[in-house]
């Protein structure tokens, strides 16, 4: 090797070294300008701090992007706030401009959001029609166990179950009649959790599925540029702490949908017997319009262990039927099981549902269980 | 900016615009296979430590596998620059100031001007992101509860004082949804805008730490807890979840054609209101009460409040609609069947189509319903729907109705498979009348089909039986023996019989809490099938029992006795022989292996 060459060498790597560090240099700048804590920005790598920039941008064109401006969404807002026990009623007009009062408003507005997620028992995602999630809130930890800055930018396909995929491509699809009204998305999906059983979190290598409730609407901004997105909540579904009241009944069923348990309040909603009903299916007892619906939350369930049908009606014995909505879930069959859980454990599906409605059209008779008399 | 190519090349080009000041133009992309690859190795060796265009997390990675895997690592290397670049490209489709350019801007570019386009942006937003607490967060708060009020979670928060249901706070959001404004709402009793059938279920809710039993479902074991201990109103106030449902008052003052979205309503006519169906989730919670009982209630002045934190979402859309909003025509009807043809639903439609009410028909064949020149047709598309998952079509048939007249429909055939078992449980029928005009073709078409039978007075072809002895009557047989076959082929494909408990839960080894359903068809036995299609097939539930007793392997006869004879109680005398004898030669196969027929009951 010449002096030459070498001399080369040494600039080439000396220039290699300036430009790295002047890159770096902006992207510190670049990670100064996002809005986060700065324990967050300590630990951004590179490509965080791009996936986070392309976040805080594209939520910004969402924001804006509407045939009013922003000012139009933040200020032409009336409310009724409980403050530290005090009626306070706010009242924007557009370009108040006090200072103090917009602080003040958007305190208030950080309590009530807070105050949202918190009993929303979920998190928020906006996901782009790519399946990027552009933005999440910040509770996101609590349910994925990474946090907000770790997740945002970043796809859902990366962390959703493979058999999910497909249902998550339909969802993400915004039909053009879905521009003007806001398509509504109600689906079940599974999602990797890096929690461990006790909450913390643990490597993203060992994370187990998480089964997530997702509801919300497609949004599409016409203005400037043409984003369309869609705009969720995530909500785990829990049985555990649920409340019954007395138009709700439990029920349990094998996993093929046939009763075999079901509590008093269910005779006293619907007029069927416990013994009526072992053995029957579910779908005998509902009406058939509604069989896509029921069949739908089935699959979930075989497939994703939780569900939540949506509305059906059931028949009521003796005429008419209720509207009602069921949360389910797949559990280790206890009243069979041995002391110890194998893995050969018998499921059951244990169902809430809760009735909806008063009974309809009572007199008629639409289907042979209605009719029989035992 | 390098289109994937040698980051090294991309890198050098910028620091020559960069010196030589054009920082806008960008030079081609030059391949250098060689150099790159010694410049890598140097890059590796010696610059390793200083390599910050990797991301942290990889680094370990590319250290670990630096000394031992050259090859894979130029792939990772590769992948990450390609991960890099892609972000760039990204970036600058987003930035405006990067669109008109000519060619690829380069990567430092194009992070220098998000750099100036952040900036601009904060100037153009009139408040800093961060909140009271300084807590900085990537979306303005009030952007956040606007989005996720308004637009995910499609609901409003509510918040009503426990005692008397007093809405403390509502957010602006209810306009919305409810038509109300918020004047007409805050300081109202909740009473006021709930059905009046959910106030008891409401009063519940909000007061139900009075009670002394709370019921609770154990999500582990699906068994209700219960506790007795009396529960006091401040172990609840911090935490306790409410879930329900109820029906709130929507006002038609606003109306829009919003309305029409909004999930199905009772219109009660006595009460012109209109509800809507919310789902209220959320907690209990303690606020202090000094200002909240302006009211005058002196008494409760330092006294604790509780109240109760929700957000109220209308239902999505679901499918499930209202009748009234789907196939509106009158002449347009649903049914279901068992799998042997057996009405076991008939919606109220079909009065006006077929002049039976549907108790009338429920638990009959719809082959008795069948004109006779159709049998043949309808019984092959009643074979082919319950081996399809496909919707299938008939070709228009006569349907008799209660006045002795023929109405021609039309119907479209699902099959309802189990996703579980994966064994067709009904037939789901989507009927309509077939009529050329309104009202006049009954009686044409009646009086035709009448002039029809007269003159084609013949026994139908009852398929498989060898001689013309059947009439009119065994059309009702038609239907088991085609259901027959069906089960003949599930216990045939199963081959080895289990208890329905086990067989399906068999072969889950998913990791938790996954639940993998069966792979095989055989996922129940043929003894679980035949329980279960009789259940569905015939009223009483009796048959199950026998037909569960059936262990042995080659067991296609003895099903069918197990389907058979439950059968045979509901049908006519002469009807059962029927059926029994046309079994019987279906599976002539079986008659001298297992030739224990004293559990039948023979009719004769």
């Amino acid at each position: 090797m010449t002096a030459d060459k070498e001399k080369r060498r040494a600039i080439s790597r000396e220039a290699a070294r300036r430009r790295r560090r002047v890159e770096s240099e902006v992207f510190e700048d670049l990670s100064r300008l996002l809005p986060l804590q700065q324990s967050v920005r300590d630990h951004l790598d590179k490509p965080s701090v791009i996936r986070l920039t392309l976040s805080y941008i594209r939520m910004h064109t969402l924001l804006t992007g509407k045939t009013g401006t922003k000012a139009e969404a933040s200020h032409k807002v009336k409310c009724g706030q409980v403050t530290d026990g005090q009626m306070v009623r706010h009242e924007f007009n557009g370009g108040c401009g006090e200072e103090e009062e917009k602080e003040r408003y958007d305190a208030d507005a950080s309590k009530e959001t807070n105050m949202y997620l918190r009993i929303l028992e979920g998190f928020m995602m906006v996901l782009s029609t790519e399946g990027d999630m552009i933005y999440l809130s910040d509770n996101v930890s609590k349910y994925m166990g990474l946090t907000q800055a770790e997740l945002m930018g970043h796809n859902i396909f990366e962390f959703s179950h493979p058999c999910d995929h497909e249902e998550l491509r339909n969802n993400l699809r915004v039909t053009a009649e879905e521009v003007w009204s806001g398509g509504k998305r109600d689906f079940v999906m599974r999602i990797k959790s890096a929690l461990t059983h006790r909450g913390r979190s643990a490597n993203l290598k060992s994370a187990t599925w998480k089964v997530l409730h997702c509801q919300g609407r497609s949004k599409v901004c016409v203005a400037p540029s043409s984003v369309s997105c869609l705009l969720l909540t995530c909500q785990p579904l829990p049985l555990s702490h649920t409340l019954l009241s007395t138009q709700t009944f439990t029920s349990q069923h094998s996993m093929d949908m046939r009763f075999t348990y079901c509590d008093q309040r269910m005779t006293l909603l619907l007029g069927y017997s416990t013994e009526e009903l072992l053995g029957r299916s579910i779908y005998d007892l509902c009406h058939t319009r509604d069989t896509n619906c029921l069949t739908k939350n089935h699959f979930n369930l075989c497939f994703k262990s939780q569900s939540v049908s949506g509305r059906y009606r059931m028949l009521v014995r003796g005429g008419g039927y209720v509207w009602v909505e069921s949360h389910s879930a797949v559990i280790p069959n206890a009243r069979s099981s041995k002391s110890r859980p194998s893995a050969n454990q018998p499921l059951c599906i244990l169902c809430v549902t809760y009735v909806l409605s008063g009974v309809e059209e009572p007199s008629l008779q639409l289907s042979l269980d209605q009719t029989v008399h035992i | 900016m390098s289109a994937g190519g040698c980051d090294g090349a991309a890198d050098r080009r910028a620091d020559v615009s960069a010196e030589e000041g054009r920082a806008g133009s960008s030079l081609p992309a030059v391949e250098l296979p060689r150099k790159r690859k010694g410049d890598m190795e140097e890059r590796l060796s010696v610059d390793c430590k200083m390599e910050d265009d990797l991301s942290r997390s990889e680094e370990e990675d590319q250290q670990v596998k630096i000394r031992c895997f050259r090859e894979p690592h130029r792939q990772i290397e590769k992948r990450r620059r390609d991960k890099m670049n892609n972000l760039i490209d990204e970036l600058s489709a987003m930035i405006p100031a990067c669109q008109p350019m000519a060619q690829k801007p380069d990567k430092l570019t194009v992070l220098r001007k998000a750099v100036q386009h952040l900036k601009a942006l904060k100037v153009g937003t009139s408040s800093a992101f961060a909140d009271s607490t300084n807590k900085p967060s990537i979306l303005p708060q009030d952007d956040l509860r606007q989005l996720l009020l308004r637009q995910a979670a499609d609901g409003f928060m509510l918040v009503v004082s426990c005692d008397r249901a007093k809405i403390l706070f509502i957010s602006e959001s209810v306009s919305k949804i409810l038509n109300f404004s918020l004047l007409e709402l805050t300081g109202q009793s909740l009473f006021d805008f709930i059905h009046p059938k959910d106030i008891n279920k409401v009063k519940e809710q909000l007061s139900s730490w009075e009670y002394p039993q709370e019921h609770i479902i154990d999500a582990a074991t699906g068994v209700q807890v219960q506790t007795d201990a009396p529960v006091r109103p401040t172990h609840l106030s911090s935490g306790a979840w409410r879930s329900f449902f109820c029906r709130m008052k929507h006002s038609r003052v606003a109306g829009k054609l919003e309305e029409k979205h909004l999930l199905p309503c009772t219109a009660k006519k006595k009460d012109t209101s209109r509800y809507c169906t919310l789902h209220c989730t959320g907690y209990m919670r303690s606020c202090p009460s000094s200002q909240l009982n302006s009211e005058g209630d002196a008494e409760k002045e330092t006294t604790s409040l509780s109240c109760l934190v929700m957000l109220c979402r209308p239902l999505p859309h679901g499918s499930p609609q209202p009748p009234k909003h789907i196939n509106a025509k009158p002449s347009a009807f649903v049914t279901r069947c068992a799998i042997d043809g057996k009405f076991t639903f008939v919606e109220q439609q079909a009065t006006t189509v077929i002049g039976y009410l549907p108790q009338e028909v429920l638990g009959t064949s719809c082959y008795e319903y069948f004109h006779q020149d159709d049998l043949h047709h309808l019984a092959e598309k009643h074979r082919q729907v319950l081996r399809s998952k496909e919707k299938i079509e008939t070709q228009c048939y006569k349907f008799k109705t209660k006045y002795g007249s023929y109405v021609s429909l039309q119907s479209q055939w699902f099959s309802f498979t189990n996703p579980w078992t994966k064994e067709v449980e009904f037939i789901v029928s989507s009927n309509r009348v077939m009529s050329r005009g309104p009202g006049h073709m009954r009686d044409e078409e009646a009086g035709r089909l009448k002039a029809m039978q007269e003159e084609t007075k013949q026994i139908p072809i009852i398929p498989s039986l060898s001689n013309g002895v059947g009439t009119m009557i065994y059309a009702g047989s038609i239907g088991t023996q085609i259901a027959n076959e069906l089960i003949d082929s599930y216990s045939r494909v199963n081959s080895s019989p289990s208890s329905g408990a086990s067989s399906p839960f068999g072969s889950t080894n998913e990791k938790c809490p996954l639940v993998s359903p069966p792979i095989s068809t055989s996922a129940s036995s043929g003894g679980g099938a035949a329980s279960s299609s009789s259940q569905s097939d015939s009223r009483t539930a009796a048959g199950a029992s026998s037909a569960t007793a059936d262990s042995s392997g080659e067991v296609s006869q003895l099903d069918l006795d197990g389907m058979v004879v439950p059968a045979l109680s509901s049908f006519s005398s002469d009807e059962a022989a029927m059926a029994v004898i046309m079994s019987l030669l279906e599976t002539e196969v079986n008659v001298g292996q297992s030739g224990d027929y004293e559990d039948l009951h023979w009719p004769f």
